[in-house]
């Protein structure tokens, strides 16, 4: 019985994945989420080839505004809307977005940084490791450029709470384009410290960099599930209601929670959800 | 007899198209980046463009000053011809005259193969090995003018060196000659017959070099820093031109993106003036020599 059960919801599931949608939807919201957006439409699309999906990145909070107010039918958000945001609509967690902070193991000092500590590095507060307990050697802060997703979302989560919303990172620190070039310059510069994707840490790990625990809290996938590691955060996708089985919204967020999907979340250098 | 004629002239109608490609492909990307820059000019004054620090394409009140990264490429190519100029001279002077056969041949091979090493490789040697010579040697972080400017100063090195050489020998035998037999010494020779003669082209690669340098992209940003801030020094960090545009072109949108190409245009400016120059030192050169040798 049991056996048919299954059997009977797997024929059905795969009814649901091959279902043909067609027809112009607009989603929209967080510019954090747009590149698994951006991924997983272009994937959807092509498995539809009647369906036109657009996404306009304004960000979580524009996108929710879109939503209840009934212009899109679907918004990204990176921001944790409270039940009294929401205003009914319904919040399904897709992926989940933490940053390693990383620093090279000569000239710095420390294995354990404070959240503030660590703002004040990045506002240009604190120039020398030695305000901090660690070497007497000036800190290399090295970030990332103005258009990364990164950059806003480690503002966001570590710069906003003391210094306010508009992002104002300390000017004098080295520029660069990928985490893979924050961990080579991390690596090869006494006194540096950098931020990447918590997926990339570990090769950072690997090749002799210190990965800092933020308040005594490592950065573990484990920790960020718990929501105890503090530059982490869920990314969501938010619908105006339940999500109804045959609609496209409901379809496409079966698909980013599909291992295809959850592999797109992967390549965007965010975390999978965890495996229940 | 014909034929002949026929396939003469098909062959002379080919290899013209083939001369008017790279015209018209010169022609066409001069054309898009000033339709896809000049836009920018409509919402940003250009004295503004260019005479203003503050680079900040995404803030809430965008700014689009490129001053401080004119600088930083200025200061960048300054630095690095300071460098490599005395040093390029000196091969080249090295191998038209001083060096017997063997260690000339030798010596030009390894020019000529510094001159194929991809860029993104010196960027790698230069994260490697000249960030961490330039913070000991010079304090900072490594990453800054000083070590941009060596290794932009290497790559530069093979132009200076074959023009040089090459406008050395092609100063007419009987001037050398002439002042050998009027008593001088080698050196006096090379120093006040030889060198001037050949200024112009020597010039000429000096400034060769320097667009070399000024529209280098990969190596400076792998050690220049990057920071969008105005130099503050020979450690401290620059940002170029080049640097600028590679940095954001793979996000901007908008007005950043236009800001882009209208920094592209800048680049192409200077690129422009530079090559001027040196069509018009070479002319001199030419006649100079000629001049010379018909006296």
């Amino acid at each position: 019985m049991k056996r048919i059960v299954i059997a009977t919801l797997a024929l059905v599931a795969a009814a649901g994945a091959y279902a043909q949608y067609s027809g112009s939807y607009t989603f929209g919201g967080s510019t954090t989420v747009a590149p698994i957006a951006y991924a997983a439409i272009e994937r959807f699309q092509k498995e539809n080839p009647g369906l036109k999906i657009s996404y306009e990145a304004v960000g979580s909070g524009g996108g929710l505004k879109a939503l209840l107010a009934g212009q899109i039918s679907l918004s990204g958000s990176s921001a944790d809307f409270s039940a009294d945001q929401l205003k009914g609509a319904v919040a399904t967690p897709i992926a989940l977005d933490g940053l390693s902070v990383i620093v090279n193991k000569k000239g710095t000092g420390i294995k354990n940084i404070s959240m503030e500590d660590l703002a004040r590095i990045y506002h240009g507060d604190v120039t020398n490791w030695k305000q901090l307990g660690g070497a007497n050697a000036p800190i290399v802060v090295v970030n990332r450029d103005e258009s990364s997703g990164t950059y806003a979302a480690f503002w966001e989560l570590v710069c906003q709470k003391p210094f306010g919303k508009a992002i104002a990172y300390t000017k004098n620190a080295i520029v660069t384009k990928e985490n893979g070039e924050v961990a080579v310059k991390v690596l090869a510069t006494p006194g540096a410290i950098g931020y990447v994707g918590m997926a990339f840490a570990q090769e950072v790990i690997k090749a002799g960099g210190l990965e800092l625990s933020i308040d005594k809290v490592m950065p573990t996938t484990a920790n960020v599930v718990a929501k105890k590691y503090p530059i982490s955060r869920y990314l969501y996708i938010v619908t105006k209601s339940q999500p109804v089985e045959g609609t496209v919204e409901k379809a496409f967020i079966d698909y980013i929670l599909s291992p295809m999907g959850q592999a797109i979340v992967k390549s965007a250098d965010y975390i999978p959800l965890p495996k229940k | 007899m014909r034929r002949r004629k026929i396939l003469e002239g098909a062959v002379e109608a080919t290899l013209f198209a083939a001369a008017l490609l790279s015209v018209v492909t010169v022609v066409f990307i001069t054309a898009f980046l000033f339709q896809r820059g000049s836009p920018l000019f409509e919402k940003v004054p250009v004295l503004e463009f260019l005479f203003s620090s503050r680079w900040e394409p995404t803030a809430e009140n965008p700014g689009y000053g490129i001053l401080s990264f004119i600088l930083g490429s200025f200061l960048v190519t300054g630095l690095a011809l300071l460098i490599a100029v005395p040093a390029g001279l000196a091969v080249g002077i090295y191998l038209a005259e001083l060096s017997d056969g063997r260690s000339a041949r030798f010596i030009r091979s390894a020019v000529e193969l510094l001159a194929g090493i991809p860029s993104v490789v010196y960027g790698l040697f230069g994260i490697a090995v000249i960030s961490a010579v330039s913070r000991t040697l010079f304090g900072g972080s490594g990453y800054g003018a000083l070590s941009a400017a060596m290794i932009l100063a290497i790559m530069t090195l093979p132009t200076i060196i074959s023009v040089t050489e090459v406008s050395l020998r092609a100063i007419p035998r009987e001037l050398k000659e002439g002042s050998l037999a009027l008593g001088a010494t080698h050196w006096q020779t090379i120093t006040r017959v030889l060198v001037p003669a050949a200024r112009s082209g020597i010039l000429a690669g000096v400034i060769l070099g320097m667009g070399r340098a000024i529209g280098e992209t990969m190596a400076v940003l792998m050690v220049g820093g990057n920071a969008p801030i105005m130099p503050s020094g020979l450690n401290g960090m620059v940002r170029t031109l080049t640097m600028n545009i590679i940095t954001d072109m793979s996000y901007a949108t908008g007005d950043h993106l236009t800001s882009l190409f209208a920094t592209g245009m800048v680049l192409f400016a200077f690129i422009l003036v530079l090559n001027l120059v040196v069509q018009l030192a070479l002319k001199k050169s030419i006649s100079d020599l000629e001049g010379k040798s018909g006296e």
